[in-house]
Order: C-alpha cells, then sequence, then structure tokens
C-alpha cells in the first residue's frame, strides 16, 4: 500500500530531514510512526502526499509513484488519501457539514450524493447534532473528529493522522484513537504520527521509530523506545 | 460537469462574499474610492476641454468685401469658402447689416453720425464670417484668400488681430491637454496599484484557507474561481457605488460649473449620460480586468502546496 525506497530529503545543506529511508507498510495495517521533533516523521507525511518531493529514493502509495506525478495529477491522490492534521485544518468560514462537503465537492461529486453521505460520515463521528456549528463553536476534540469525517468521505484506502492528538486533552485523545482503531478496522490502512508514548505502548500495533531522519527500528508489535 | 463546478464555484464565492462581509466592505470601499477620483478625473477633462472648445468656438476671420462688388460675385466667393472642406461655415452679412450695426455702435458719437449723414449712400461693404472646423485651419483657408483675382474684392480681413490670440489658444490648450494626459496616467497606475493591492490583501487573509482546500484535493481552477469571481463581484459593487455617489455629486455642481460657461450650452450630467455605456462600461470592463488579473496574481503564490 506504501513502500519508500531508499527516500532522503533535505530542507537545508548538511540537515538531512529523512537519510536513506526504506519501508513498507501493507493494506490494512495500522502503524505508528514516532520520534522525537525533528526526526522526520511530519516529512514522511510531506511526502506520501506529494506536498514535497524526495531528493532521493521513490515514493508509493495505493499505486501512485509520487515520484513521478505530474502536478495535475496531485489532487486527483489528495482525494484517495485522508489526511487529519494536529492542527485540523478546517475552512473556518464553513460549517461542519460544508468543511466535510467540501472534499467530495472537489471531486465534483453530485448534490444528492453529498446530501446522503455527509450526514452519514458525520454520524459516524458522533457529530450528527452539529451540522451547522462553524469550526470555532467546536472543542478540539469535535474539530478532530470533523477533520477525521472529512478524510474518511472519500473512502480512502489510506488515512494519515499528523500528531492527531498533539492538541487534545486526555480524554479526547482517547475518543480519537478509538475511533482510528475503528475505520482501520474497516480495512483501511492508518498511518498515525506521534510523539505520545502512552498512546503508541497501548496500541500494541507496528511502531516504526526515526531518529534524526534515520531508521532506528521497526516492530511489529511495538513500544515508543526512545 | 463544467457547469456543475462554474455553479459551485459561483455559490462559495457568494457564500465567502457574505461570510467575510467586513473584509468584502472594507475592498469594495478602496475599489469605490478609486473609481471616484478616476470620474473626478474624467470630469475635470470633460470641463477643461469644454472650455476650451467654448472660446474656441467665438474665434472666426472677417473678411470686408469692397462696397462696390456684386452680389453674385460675393456669393460666388461664398460658395467656393463653404466647399473648402476645413471651413466649418460661412456666414453673410450685407452692407446695409454692417451700417446699422456701426450706427448701433456709435449712436452716441456725433461726428461720425455727422459723416455718415454727409456721405451719399451707404460706404460700407458686405462681409464674410468664417469659422473654421478647427482652429490651426485658420492660416490654410487665409491662404487661399491670397489669390490675386480675390485682392480686388477683399477690402480688409481682421486675421492678423486673431492671430496671436489663436496661437495663445492653441498653446494653452494643447498644454492643458498635455497636463491632463500626464495626470490621467498617473491616475491610471495609482488605481492599477491600489485595486491590485487591496485584492492582495484581501487573498493574503486566505492564505490558509487556500493551503487546505489544495490538501483536501482542490484543483487550482477550483479554488481560484470563487476568489476571481469575489473579487470581479467586489468591482461590480463598487462600481454600482460609484455611480450612485457620482450622478449626484455632478448634479450639485452642474450649477457651478455652468456659471464658468457663461451662458454656453455646457452640461456635465448630459455629457456622462450621453457616454453612459463608454464611461461606466469602460470602468466596470477595467475594474473586472484588473481585479480578476490581480487575484489570479496573488492566489498563484498560494497554489503551490
Amino acid at each position: 500500500m506504501i513502500h519508500l525506497e531508499k527516500v532522503s530529503k533535505n530542507f537545508q545543506p548538511n540537515v538531512n530531514a529523512l537519510s536513506d529511508i526504506t519501508l513498507h507498510i501493507d493494506a490494512g495495517e495500522f502503524v505508528s510512526i514516532v520520534g522525537q521533533s525533528g526526526s522526520g516523521k511530519t516529512t514522511i507525511v510531506r511526502l506520501l502526499i506529494s506536498e514535497i518531493q524526495p531528493d532521493a529514493g521513490e515514493v508509493e502509495v495505493g499505486g501512485w509513484n509520487i515520484t513521478k506525478i505530474k502536478k495535475v495529477q496531485v489532487p486527483l491522490l489528495r482525494r484517495q488519501i485522508g489526511v487529519v492534521f494536529q492542527d485540523f485544518k478546517l475552512l473556518p468560514k464553513k460549517t461542519v457539514f460544508e468543511n466535510v462537503a467540501f472534499a467530495l465537492q472537489v471531486s465534483g461529486a453530485p448534490r444528492a450524493r453529498i446530501q446522503q453521505v455527509v450526514p452519514q460520515v458525520l454520524n459516524i463521528v458522533d457529530l450528527s447534532d452539529k451540522l451547522h456549528r462553524y469550526p470555532q463553536e467546536l472543542s478540539g476534540g469535535e474539530r478532530q473528529r470533523v477533520a477525521i469525517a472529512r478524510a474518511l468521505i472519500h473512502r480512502p484506502k489510506v488515512l494519515l493522522a499528523d500528531e492527531p492528538t498533539g492538541n487534545l486533552d486526555a480524554l479526547n485523545t482517547k475518543d480519537i484513537i478509538e475511533l482510528l482503531l475503528k475505520i482501520n478496522e474497516f480495512g483501511t490502512t492508518v498511518v498515525m504520527v506521534t510523539h505520545n508514548k502512552e498512546i503508541v505502548n497501548s496500541l500494541k500495533r507496528r511502531v516504526i521509530t526515526l531518529d534524526r531522519g534515520l531508521m532506528a527500528g521497526d516492530q511489529r508489535v511495538g513500544k515508543y523506545v526512545i | 460537469m463544467f457547469l456543475h463546478a462554474l455553479s459551485r464555484g459561483i455559490i462559495f464565492a457568494l457564500q465567502s462574499f457574505w461570510r467575510n462581509v467586513w473584509l468584502s466592505i472594507a475592498t469594495i470601499f478602496v475599489i469605490f474610492l478609486t473609481l471616484v477620483s478616476v470620474n473626478f478625473l474624467i470630469a475635470v477633462n470633460v470641463i477643461a476641454d469644454s472650455a476650451i472648445n467654448v472660446v474656441k468656438e467665438r474665434i472666426d476671420v472677417s473678411i470686408y468685401l469692397k462696397p462696390d462688388i456684386q452680389e453674385s460675385k460675393i456669393a460666388e466667393l461664398k460658395t467656393r469658402l463653404e466647399s473648402d472642406s476645413q471651413v466649418k461655415n460661412v456666414v453673410y452679412r450685407s452692407p446695409a447689416d454692417n451700417l446699422a450695426d456701426f450706427k448701433a455702435k456709435h449712436v452716441n458719437d456725433e461726428k461720425i453720425k455727422e459723416t455718415l449723414d454727409s456721405l451719399n449712400g451707404n460706404p460700407m461693404g458686405a462681409t464674410l464670417i468664417i469659422k473654421a472646423k478647427n482652429l490651426k485651419d485658420y492660416p490654410v483657408i487665409l491662404r487661399t484668400l491670397e489669390d490675386p483675382i480675390l485682392n480686388e474684392i477683399i477690402e480688409e480681413k481682421n486675421y492678423d488681430d486673431n492671430q496671436l490670440v489663436i496661437d495663445r489658444i492653441n498653446l494653452i490648450a494643447s498644454n492643458i491637454k498635455r497636463v491632463i494626459l500626464a495626470i490621467s496616467i498617473i491616475f491610471i497606475i495609482i488605481s492599477i496599484l491600489i485595486v491590485f493591492n487591496t485584492v492582495r490583501i484581501a487573498i493574503f487573509t486566505h492564505q490558509n484557507e487556500i493551503a487546505i482546500m489544495k490538501l483536501v484535493g482542490a484543483s487550482n481552477w477550483f479554488i481560484r474561481f470563487p476568489f476571481v469571481f469575489e473579487s470581479i463581484l467586489a468591482g461590480l459593487f463598487a462600481c454600482i457605488l460609484a455611480m450612485f455617489f457620482i450622478y449626484p455629486l455632478l448634479s450639485f455642481t452642474q450649477g457651478y460649473i455652468g456659471g464658468f460657461f457663461g451662458g454656453a450650452d455646457f452640461n456635465i450630467i448630459s455629457y456622462f449620460n450621453a457616454n453612459f455605456f463608454l464611461i461606466w462600461g469602460a470602468q466596470l470592463l477595467g475594474i473586472i480586468v484588473i481585479n480578476a488579473i490581480s487575484s489570479s496574481i496573488a492566489l498563484s503564490k498560494y497554489l503551490k502546496v
């Protein structure tokens, strides 16, 4: 599903964000990518959504070779990958419904389908009573659930979560992780970038550890070791 | 599919216009002020042009003919002058008219009165008053009158008296036109820069939204269109607002402007009405083009995510 082959990325001369990373993630896996700040975790997410290009190596996601992708194909790729960010990245002037619907509207989905699917997805994340609220009227946990609903609306094969609980309290963190596990149970590959030791240890799933841009560990049932 | 995306883009634009109402008002207000300045410049241009034309209209050349010339010869000369492409019109004044005018002018001068009474008959000849289409045409027209055959019937031409005035008016007119052209160019450049920066700032406030749209898979066109449409909408509202502001202002100032023309037929509102589509159409088109280009350029910076 996801394959990185000898990927390197430098943002400044002599500062390696990623060095010679090779990893493979199968369909249906739940993988945590862990490491300290500056270890290159977010760089991997940015590479996977084609926000940046690697300096060396190849990146493949769901059949797309990102190193060879054309600019016009980038929106198509992003519609097939769900992404959840630490800062939610919701459109502030759109309601909960409109934020989720927007992800469908960009792909030209008909109005009738949007009216049918968006409430269903918002029901999954337990926000069906807040369809017409604006993001600033929601709690952090609710905003992150909107972001997850938006990421799920295309029924993506891969869900990338970049520090999804970074801005949340313990209770909301638990809710979000349970939601991600539920999504994974339905067959979606989940890649979660985090530095939350408690979560990673409690999950008992695959853990990829990065340290200063290098691969420091890859355990099938891993723990946060750094 | 295209129409579907287009209608969605229009809805997004209208939504954003309304939900960012203060930003929209600020943008409209700056464009409105720019348009008011442009219209003020148009009005000044028109007033200056009309003032020059009024003065030019009052200039003519009189040809005083010898008293003993036959009417047929005068008519022949008049027809010849009228056939000249540079001549606007030729007015004939008979010897009797000239005498009456002269008497009226010197009604209190006893000596002139006595002299006229002592003369046998009318000592005055006819006059032809020539008006050229263009101020610059007078020397050309008069050159044609230098014909030796015509010298036998022409007593005097008063062009030499007018030469200095005409030259000065020509110089002032061309200087005024040059100054107005320079001011117009500076104004237009300033207006474009103001509108460009206003649109750029408006889009700058949306840069995070644009990045989010890109991350959820929106194509550049899908993001660009609502912003461009929104800025066009701002231009349209500003234009309508400027129209509602300019007409009452022109109506208020018409009374003062009319006084400058000393009874000459000039109405600034009539000018704006007669050229309504040209003035407002050009401004609307200009503002739409500037807004569309500005928003496209400003957006391209944020579409690289």
